[in-house]
């Protein structure tokens, strides 16, 4: 160990005074580099800095014409294709068209997105379709991932994508749980993040904090009893921004940048 | 002559005896299925493009690990799934009519973000 610490100490001093060309790295340390010096080759910009992510200019046209392409032959379904800035394509679409985009990625050749690694849902109460559903798909052939979106509200149901992804099966389950999104056709839409006996949906943005009720356990009864919580404070809009500047040149959050769809030739 | 294949590696997936033949019957379904759509429809000029290219290489490929890497999609056991998942999509999508227009526009600042 001590060993080690002055060999780095004798490292950082030389990398002080300059000579870090002649210092020889670790041995180890040195399989390290070519992921940054990989960055290089992807980056078009000289001026590369290590705690900026390249730019893939490569994979962003590969994305983008992929999207246009899904657009292309899902008129019927597909509203908008956005890719953000860390280069994730998203397909955004109508509730109707669940099952049929679903289906396309998984079953056409030129998509093969067979893995369905994540749904989960998002609730914005300002929306006219509060609750965005989110399905994160994989394709192993390609080495490719995608991402759709779609939306709903507390009433209307969503058709469910167990019929295309066996595996959507929980994770429809933990969404009807957490924001109360009613899922059509769902084979078992039953709660299962939640306690038995549990009422409503904990990730609405409506529900306290601190829930509704207290579970304790009572010496007299002699056993565990759940009783309504006394809510202490009212609804609170929580401001996150820290009051001071932390990164001033990346403050603002970088938006998904839009792919135009093409008009269809008249 | 070549040793005979003994397995894909690949779970559930078993060793194709006639792909040549499974691969022509399902690429001609594909195409007939292809058909009925309107020729316009981007979905059916581009999986026609596929598959037409798929099936020449079939015909014209006697071997089989020389058509494997003619079509460069993995195995041929791997093709001839792609293949039957290709066929009950086009049907599908003929159920689906998804060439039309789009069905259902968003309401306003439905996608915008982040929120205003």
């Amino acid at each position: 160990m001590v060993r080690g610490w002055a060999r780095l100490e004798r490292l950082v001093s030389a990398a002080q005074n300059g000579r870090i060309a002649q210092c020889q790295l670790p041995k180890r340390k040195r399989k390290v580099l070519p992921r940054v010096a990989g960055a290089r080759f992807c980056s078009t910009e000289q001026t590369l800095h290590p705690t900026i992510r390249p730019v893939n200019a490569v994979e962003r046209t590969t994305l983008t014409e992929y999207g246009q392409y899904i657009a292309e032959c899902m008129p019927k379904y597909v509203q908008k294709v956005q890719i953000t800035a860390g280069n994730e394509l998203e397909v955004l679409i109508a509730p109707e068209g669940v099952i049929p985009v679903l289906t396309f990625l998984k079953d056409h050749t030129n998509g093969q997105y067979t893995c369905l690694t994540d749904l989960c849902g998002v609730d914005m109460p300002s929306r006219a379709f509060r609750f965005e559903v989110v399905y994160n798909l994989l394709s192993v052939r390609f080495n490719s991932r995608i991402r759709v979106k779609t939306y709903t509200d507390e009433l209307t149901p969503v058709d469910s994508a167990c019929e295309v992804y066996a595996g959507a099966n929980w994770y429809e389950r933990e969404v009807w749980d957490m924001y109360g999104v009613f899922f059509a056709n769902h084979p078992d839409l039953r709660r299962i993040l939640t306690d038995y006996g549990f009422e409503g949906h904990p990730f609405r943005k409506d529900f306290p904090l601190s829930g509704y009720v207290e579970v304790r356990y009572d010496d007299e009864a002699k056993r565990v009893v759940v009783e309504p919580l006394e809510l202490a404070q009212e609804f609170r809009k929580f401001d996150l921004n820290a009051p001071w500047e932390q990164f001033p040149k990346f403050r603002d959050h970088v938006p998904a940048e839009d792919i135009p769809i093409k008009e269809e030739k008249e | 002559m070549a040793a005979r294949k003994l397995t894909t590696g690949l779970t559930g997936l078993a060793v194709a005896t006639s792909p040549h033949h499974t691969l022509g019957v399902l690429y001609g379904k594909i195409l007939r299925c292809l058909q009925k759509m309107p020729s316009d429809s981007a979905y059916r000029r581009y999986t026609e493009q596929i598959i037409s290219d798929r099936n020449n290489h079939v015909k014209t490929e006697p071997d089989v690990t020389k058509l494997e890497k003619a079509i460069n999609a993995g195995q041929i056991e791997e093709v001839i799934v792609q293949a039957e998942k290709e066929l009950s999509l086009a049907r599908k999508m003929l159920e689906w009519k998804a060439w039309e227009p789009l069905a259902q526009e968003p309401p306003k600042g439905q996608w915008q973000w982040p929120i205003k």
